[in-house]
């Protein structure tokens, strides 16, 4: 059993609200869970919007700092990463799926642009052939290829192949971790078939662990190892993936379980 | 570049019309290097002749010829705007994009200096530098101090571009593709702020050139050195229009106001151009 | 029981025409459809299919880059009919909110921010409830009744409630004039499960106590299947399929209707479903014949060549494929 890759531990995240003498609330309200402690796997964190779901995302990324608690990957404290060298090793090894497939890249850029940065920076990549390659190496991954991409703008491409290269940027960094936001909820129902299958190949083929994070059960269900339901900031239910879906005990995660549309026609009676 | 100017003139009347008129402009003032006659002289031709030939645009009560006086004028004018334009857009980008994405205390000191640019009175603080340099000013040192004074403003509405850019995804994307604050500023948040850029940049050139204009007309600043403002400045010293010498002051008033109406023209249908959100309807160029 | 609207061989395009670049964009390619009296209809289809153009095209509220190109929207209220784009202004706006009422997607837009809630009631509804105030806000409050609102609803303002809420109050808005036909565009989109749930519940119990017609467009499969009576399902500025949903969800005849079904998720279910390759295409230059063939597992040549005209895979089923056997035909 080798160490975990990350660790929070009663994390909190507090906003102050109001004038002088406002209250504060909590939209991470003391958090613990590992990740990595045998293996690649795939951890799902299921919430409705104002969970913490997003900003637990954000701290983890290190783009928000935690009010209270510990977070560490692999036994380093994101609190003490300091200087450009240190992010950048850090960002090596972490990299985020954002869920708007048409805002992750900058709308009057070229696609391959970032990828070849990517390759540059994280890759070691030191000419551009070589940033191409690895570019190349990554979009075969999510099944793409630099030729489909190369010189294209975001608007020419849709939502579930914006998603793939955004998968392909973060991998060529060959991170350790992915932290996936809501990574198919503004996709096309017949393209996210294909990012979420993605996802289970790599884990399986490269060993990266991701935190997928959605609202969705049922892709979580079909993908995941584990699953951490959130409800206002409290973790409510966490444990293996198939067992807490079949069965969740909580109260809201049951309620979550029974408000989920399921497909057969004319049965729900509410 | 040319096949985007092409089709600019092709469909954009409001920028036809102020390439036009603004390449009349220019044209003027290219004349001036072939001048004939030195603006700083005087009694070189007869004084006082109305339009007509030789001298197309008449003469002027000192003795010079009111078209290559002109043609100094506007060069000295648009060369003072453009030096002004160039240097406060400088300070007002650097100020605006810095404050907006590094927010915090940086922002927070960036902005009250800001501040306190956009409320100093402009008219007495230029009336004041020339009281104190005197013969000593310079128009460089004019532009500098006139730029000083323009950037507040439009570093604000930088700043606000700035602001929402950071909060977009694409700003996270670039930082865990490895870019520094700089590169991001300059290649993936400048262009979303150039629309601002340009047709501020335009309203400063014509602001400048008014300023400068007020300022001659009124005897504070060099009055040797042939510009607009000059021009009126001694016609008036003349009683021009009371003498009758009516063209001396109408055709530098025609030709700043042409100046004006193009780059005001040019800066509204560059604009619509260069909108990135135009620019989507238009597909990858 | 007749049609509340007829939809017939329409057609609209977005025409752009900047610095000499024409595009246009088909955004609804002749479609033909029949709303039912009290009936639910649902349009189905992903992103840039053409089903929010359509719907749009349908309550009249269009606006230049997008034009009606040719066919017809003719509805019949109450026995009379009238053709929308052959007829004025005036009788477009004569039918708003009264007879034909639009509830938008991110309806929470159509709340005014700065003003209380019972003041959108009075903007939208109070012209055409020809009663003096006090008896307008009563029918007001009652009708809040019946989407579960209380009445110190109106006195709030827009960002006091919830995003719920704020969804009930805007079916609450295009329901209060009693409207033979509601269109709503994603109503349920951007709420929670468990608060969309309950929305959908509402707008089934509006439904069926105003016996008005419903279109609802949503991409959400499942949303179809609980709540619609009828489903059309679209493709590229086409209608590809039509049907009851029962018949629909358990045989799926189109390529694409099947494989849209087939990939909902469902708890209980980890077997890996397969994915369709490419995307939706360009509908400034989609492919020449059926607009699916270049993604279709069972596409043929004559697929390529010409776009299939609709054939009765059942009664009241129709799809248009070239691969599907018409009824009677063996």
């Amino acid at each position: 059993m080798s160490a975990p890759l990350l660790v929070l531990h009663h994390v909190v995240r507090s906003y102050a609200r109001g004038g002088l003498f406002g209250r504060s609330t909590r939209a991470v309200d003391d958090v613990s869970f590992e990740l990595g402690a045998n293996g690649s796997e795939i951890l799902a964190i299921i919430g409705e919007s104002g969970s913490g779901k997003t900003t637990l995302a954000r701290m983890i990324l290190g783009t928000v700092r935690a009010s209270a608690g510990s977070i560490r990957f692999k036994d380093l404290d994101l609190a003490e990463l300091r200087g450009r060298r240190q992010r950048l090793d850090f960002m090596r090894q972490v990299q985020p799926i954002f869920q708007n497939p048409f805002e992750a890249f900058n709308p009057l850029k070229r696609l391959d642009r970032y990828l070849l940065m990517t390759a540059r920076h994280f890759a070691g990549a030191s000419s551009d052939t070589s940033a191409q390659a690895a570019s190349d190496a990554a979009l075969r991954k999510v099944g793409l290829s630099l030729g489909e991409v190369k010189g294209r703008y975001p608007h020419e491409m849709s939502g579930g192949q914006l998603q793939r290269v955004a998968i392909a940027r973060a991998l060529i960094a060959s991170p350790a971790l992915l932290v996936a936001d809501e990574p198919v909820s503004m996709v096309d129902a017949s393209l996210r078939t294909a990012i979420v299958n993605l996802f289970k190949t790599l884990r399986d083929e490269t060993g990266v662990s991701i935190i997928y994070i959605t609202h969705d059960l049922a892709t979580a269900y079909s993908i995941s190892d584990r699953v951490i339901i959130m409800r206002r900031g409290v973790v409510v239910e966490a444990g293996d993936a198939r067992s807490t879906l079949d069965h969740p005990k909580h109260p809201y995660s049951i309620e979550l379980k029974n408000a989920v549309l399921s497909p057969g026609v004319g049965m729900s009676s509410t | 570049m040319w096949t985007v100017v092409r089709d600019l003139l092709r469909h954009n009347r409001g920028f036809a019309w102020g390439v036009f008129l603004l390449g009349f402009v220019l044209l003027i003032a290219a004349l001036s290097f072939v001048s004939p006659y030195n603006p700083l002289d005087s009694y070189v031709v007869p004084p006082d002749m109305p339009p007509g030939w030789p001298h197309l645009l008449g003469t002027t009560s000192r003795g010079q010829d009111v078209f290559w006086m002109l043609s100094f004028a506007i060069r000295n004018t648009l060369a003072f705007g453009l030096l002004v334009a160039l240097i406060s857009r400088l300070l007002s980008l650097t100020i605006g994009l810095v404050a907006g994405y590094a927010g915090g205390w940086v922002d927070r000191v960036l902005m009250s200096i800001n501040d306190t640019f956009i409320v100093i009175p402009l008219f007495p603080i230029l009336v004041l530098f020339y009281f104190v340099m005197r013969d000593n000013m310079s128009w460089v040192a004019l532009a500098g101090v006139v730029a000083c004074l323009g950037w507040a403003y439009d570093a604000r509405l930088i700043r606000s571009v700035a602001m929402s850019l950071r909060t977009r995804e694409f700003t996270e994307t670039s930082i865990f593709s490895g870019m520094s604050m700089s590169r991001i500023l300059v290649e993936e948040h400048l262009p979303y702020v150039m629309p601002i850029v340009f047709s501020t940049t335009m309203n400063n050139i014509n602001w400048s050139i008014g300023l400068e204009v007020t300022l001659s007309v009124l005897g504070f600043t060099d009055i040797n050195t042939p510009t607009i403002g000059s021009m009126i400045y001694w016609a008036n010293q003349h009683t021009a229009m009371v003498a009758g010498v009516w063209w001396w002051i109408a055709f530098p008033v025609a030709l700043v106001i042409m100046t004006f109406i193009g780059l005001f023209l040019l800066a509204v249908s560059m604009n619509e151009f260069i909108d990135p959100r135009s620019r989507f309807g238009r597909g990858p160029t | 029981m007749t049609a509340v609207v007829q939809v017939s061989k329409l057609r609209a395009y977005y025409q752009t025409n900047q610095f000499g670049v024409q595009r246009d964009v088909r955004a609804v390619d002749d479609v033909s459809l029949q709303v039912q009296s009290n009936e639910i209809y649902g349009l189905a289809g992903e992103s840039s299919c053409g089903k929010s153009t359509l719907i749009k095209t349908i309550a009249g509220a269009i606006r230049p880059p997008l034009a009606v190109q040719g066919g017809s929207v003719v509805f019949n209220f109450g026995g009379r009919e009238l053709d929308l784009y052959a007829s004025g202004p005036e009788a477009a706006a004569a039918i708003r909110w009264k007879h034909l009422s639009y509830v938008m997607q991110g309806s929470m837009g159509v709340l005014n921010p700065v003003r209380r809630v019972r003041h959108s009631f009075v903007d939208f509804a109070f012209r055409h409830i020809a009663k003096p105030m006090p008896q307008f806000m009563d029918i007001v409050t009652a009708h809040l009744a019946r989407v579960h609102l209380g009445a110190e609803v109106l006195q709030a303002y827009p960002h006091e409630l919830s995003g719920g809420m704020r969804q009930r109050v805007a079916i609450a808005l295009a329901t209060v004039c009693k409207p033979d036909l509601i269109i709503a565009d994603e109503p349920t989109t951007a709420l929670d499960v468990i608060v969309q749930k309950g929305v959908l519940g509402m707008i089934r119990e509006v439904q069926r106590e105003l016996k008005s017609s419903l279109i609802l467009v949503t991409h959400d499969m499942a949303v179809h299947a609980n709540l619609c009576d009828r489903l059309g399902v679209m493709y590229a500025g086409r209608l590809i399929e039509e049907g009851a949903t029962r018949d629909i969800f358990s045989r799926p005849r189109h390529p694409y209707t099947a494989h849209l079904i087939a990939s909902l998720p469902r708890i209980g279910h980890t077997a890996t479903i397969k994915a369709l390759d490419g995307a939706p295409p360009n509908l400034a230059d989609p492919p020449a014949g059926c607009r699916f063939h270049p993604r279709c597992p069972l596409a043929m040549d004559v697929c390529k060549q010409q776009a299939p005209a609709f054939v009765e895979a059942a009664p009241g089923h129709r799809v248009a494929c070239f691969a599907v056997n018409p009824v009677g035909v063996m």
